[in-house]
């Protein structure tokens, strides 16, 4: 099996929702492959998105390039459809003056379908997310 | 186009009419009240108000502190990740234009490291023979703090949308100067 980055729009992933969008800077930006595009939150926290990877993957390392993120919840889920989170990783991020977060997180080969990420609070009024990537291998494709 | 969301908070001492202005703001200035019992407790108002020139719009959730808890740990609460102020004294009494600077400490220090965009609202001007604070007064003041100025009639209905409508701008504008910075990061 084929070890990618599977939180790519062109490896099939998806952003199915997402809390607050510019259109200038939508939370498809996250997925694009591009890392000089973002997702900006757009006011009030929690913010939140929510992507989907169309398939049952295997996440071995994840890597989220943000700026001004304080509290970053993740949560997971293998179901079908995007029901059913279980808590799953929470991290308290360092803000980096002039600098992305680059927060890496490794994983225990956890299983996941959608996988959501919450933002609870920031080093400022707005914050925003470059990009996620998700190191890991697809397991089977949703019947 | 971008709708924004921005928590509003209302400070200012007791009776300077920051519930009357909160309300008539929500009743797009259907009635003010002459009387009203306050009621304990947190009143919100949420309205979209838009960014003129832009077809942008903030949505303003405005946080009224209904009752005497000032200083209080439910102020506290209520006080939690502003992302605007509306500072409001009344023309009428030099105390409650004085204790200005105490309010705005105790805002900005719910923001450590960030700004707080905000406005500075003179209230009832209606009574111009008891006015004791004058424009120009309160107008250099804010202008140290960095805060907008304005002056309402709540009573008169004038000039009521126009510090929401400030604050809206000036989170707008602090949106796009954010989304400078992300840009410059790559
Ligand atoms: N004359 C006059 N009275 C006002 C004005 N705005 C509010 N009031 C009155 O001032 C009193 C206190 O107002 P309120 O909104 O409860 O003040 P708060 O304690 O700051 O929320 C009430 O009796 C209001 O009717 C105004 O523009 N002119
Ligand atoms: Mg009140």
């Amino acid at each position: 099996m084929r070890k990618v980055d599977l939180c790519l729009s062109s490896e099939g992933a998806e952003v199915i929702l997402a809390t607050s969008s510019d259109e200038k800077h939508p939370p498809e930006n996250i997925i694009d492959g591009n890392p000089e595009t973002f997702w900006t939150t757009t006011g009030m926290f929690p913010q939140e998105f929510i992507v989907c990877f169309h398939r049952l993957v295997r996440i071995e390392r994840l890597v989220i390039r943000s700026y001004f993120v304080r509290t970053l919840k993740i949560e997971k889920s293998t179901a079908k459809e995007p029901v059913d989170f279980e808590q799953w990783i929470e991290r308290d991020l360092v803000h980096t003056e002039g600098q992305l977060q680059n927060e890496e997180i490794m994983a225990r080969d956890d299983h996941a379908t959608y996988l959501r990420f919450i933002i609870t609070s920031a080093f400022d009024h707005i914050a925003a997310v470059y990009s996620i990537s998700a190191e890991g291998v697809a397991v089977s494709d949703l019947s | 186009m971008v709708k924004l969301a921005a928590k509003c908070i209302l400070a200012g001492d007791p009776a300077v009419g920051k519930t009357a202005l909160a309300q008539i703001f929500r009743s797009d200035g259907a009635h003010f009240q002459k009387n009203y019992t306050l009621t304990t407790g947190v009143d919100l108002v949420v309205k979209t108000v838009p960014v003129p020139d832009t077809g942008d719009s903030v949505e303003l959730f405005i946080f009224d502190s209904a009752g005497k808890e000032l200083f209080s740990e439910m102020l506290d609460k209520l006080w939690e990740s502003p992302n605007a102020l509306c500072l409001v004294y009344d023309v009428s009494s030099e105390q409650s234009f004085n204790n200005c600077s105490k309010w705005l400490e105790k805002a900005r220090a719910q923001v450590p490291g960030s700004s707080l965009p905000g406005v500075l609202v003179g209230n009832k001007t209606d009574l111009a023979g008891r006015r004791v604070v004058e424009s120009a007064q309160a107008q250099a003041w804010a202008l140290e703090q960095g805060l907008e100025c304005l002056e309402t009639s709540v009573k008169e209905m004038e000039n009521y949308e126009a510090p929401f409508r400030c604050v809206a701008k000036q989170f707008h504008q602090l949106y796009q100067e954010k989304v400078e910075v992300f840009h410059t990061l790559v």
